[in-house]
């Protein structure tokens, strides 16, 4: 599974979303990606790419495209 | 008490702060005692230290790994978590035991003290809190454990800094319960009376006897006695406890 197929599935299974949906998406602008909802982003994204996440940087991470941007900090790469 | 034969944590994975001594050392005990792998972790080595773990694992089969940090260095705070992430095995259960105190009458503390002890006693075990439960989620269940004092809820002359770090705590537990029950992971307390550790060996004769009088038992409680509340808490038979803070004082409260 390449970095980009692994970061998409963490969005789809943490809020049940078709795949089409995730360029543009946005904290806040579906109900199911609410705080709780983000934390669990977060645990299935530091799972599967076996980083752990800042504080600051988990904050930060406001978008699909965001974190694709804060993940390279990590040395993950999602192209 | 005799938990001997139960094992009510056999296979659950700890992390448990302040091993070293006291309430922390006794909880470790117990824990392994009850079959729970954990991780031990102290602010330094200590060459008895690791003879315990190496008899604890002998007597009891479970596996016990020392993990080295100073809680007021948050670099030090990750580094340990890196190390317990890196082992990729569920965190079950954390118990926030480490901690620290500083007595002083209010007039005559530094604000730099009131701090340090809020450093110890709460924002490092925050954050620490804030780790481990997002290993917790991956899993979506787990106990954390924190220990918190009858000063925290009741206050204590000469313990400004202590008492409000312990009460900051329980505030935390019961707002972090409500935060993390939909996630399973559970959130207690304990707040212990007067125990015997070095906390209170350092007391004079006649203050731990007034101390120790008010209780209704008129004896001071034992680490054991914390540390037996902490396994039940952390186990399957609290599956339906979360947001309590328990009194362990003897009848005090």
């Amino acid at each position: 599974m390449t970095n980009l197929e692994k970061y998409n599935k963490a969005f789809i299974d943490a809020f049940t979303l078709e795949e089409n949906k995730l360029a543009g998406l946005s904290y806040q602008s579906i109900s199911t990606w609410d705080s709780v909802g983000h934390m669990s982003l977060m645990a299935i994204l530091e799972e599967s790419f076996d980083v752990m996440l800042e504080t600051d940087d988990i904050l930060d991470f406001s978008s699909y495209e965001k974190g694709k941007e804060l993940l390279k900090k990590y040395d993950v790469e999602i192209q | 008490m005799t938990l001997k034969s139960s094992k009510l944590l056999a296979g659950k994975n700890a992390v448990v702060t302040g091993c070293l001594k006291g309430i922390g050392r006794a909880t470790l005990d117990m824990f392994a005692l009850n079959g729970a792998n954990v991780w031990a972790c102290c602010q330094y080595e200590d060459a008895e230290f690791v003879l315990h773990i190496q008899e604890l694992e002998c007597k009891y089969g479970t596996e016990i790994i020392p993990v080295y940090f100073d809680l007021c260095d948050s670099n030090s705070i990750k580094a340990a978590i890196k190390t317990i992430s890196s082992a990729k095995k569920p965190v079950d259960i954390l118990v926030n035991i480490a901690g620290m105190t500083q007595d002083a009458l209010f007039h005559m503390v530094a604000m730099e003290q009131i701090k340090k002890v809020f450093e110890v006693n709460f924002f490092s075990q925050m954050l620490l809190t804030q780790y481990i439960t997002k290993l917790m989620l991956r899993n979506k269940k787990g106990s954390v454990i924190n220990i918190a004092s009858i000063t925290g809820m009741d206050g204590n002359p000469g313990q400004l800094s202590y008492s409000a770090s312990k009460a900051a705590m329980i505030t935390a537990t019961k707002t972090l319960s409500a935060e993390l029950a939909p996630k399973g992971i559970r959130v207690n307390a304990v707040a212990p009376g007067v125990i015997k550790t070095e906390m209170t060996e350092g007391l004079p004769s006649e203050t731990l006897s007034r101390l120790v009088g008010k209780s209704c038992l008129k004896q001071i409680g034992l680490p054991k006695e914390v540390a037996g509340v902490i396994t039940f808490l952390a186990s399957d038979m609290a599956g339906y406890i979360t947001g309590q803070v328990i009194r362990i004082d003897g009848g005090i409260g």
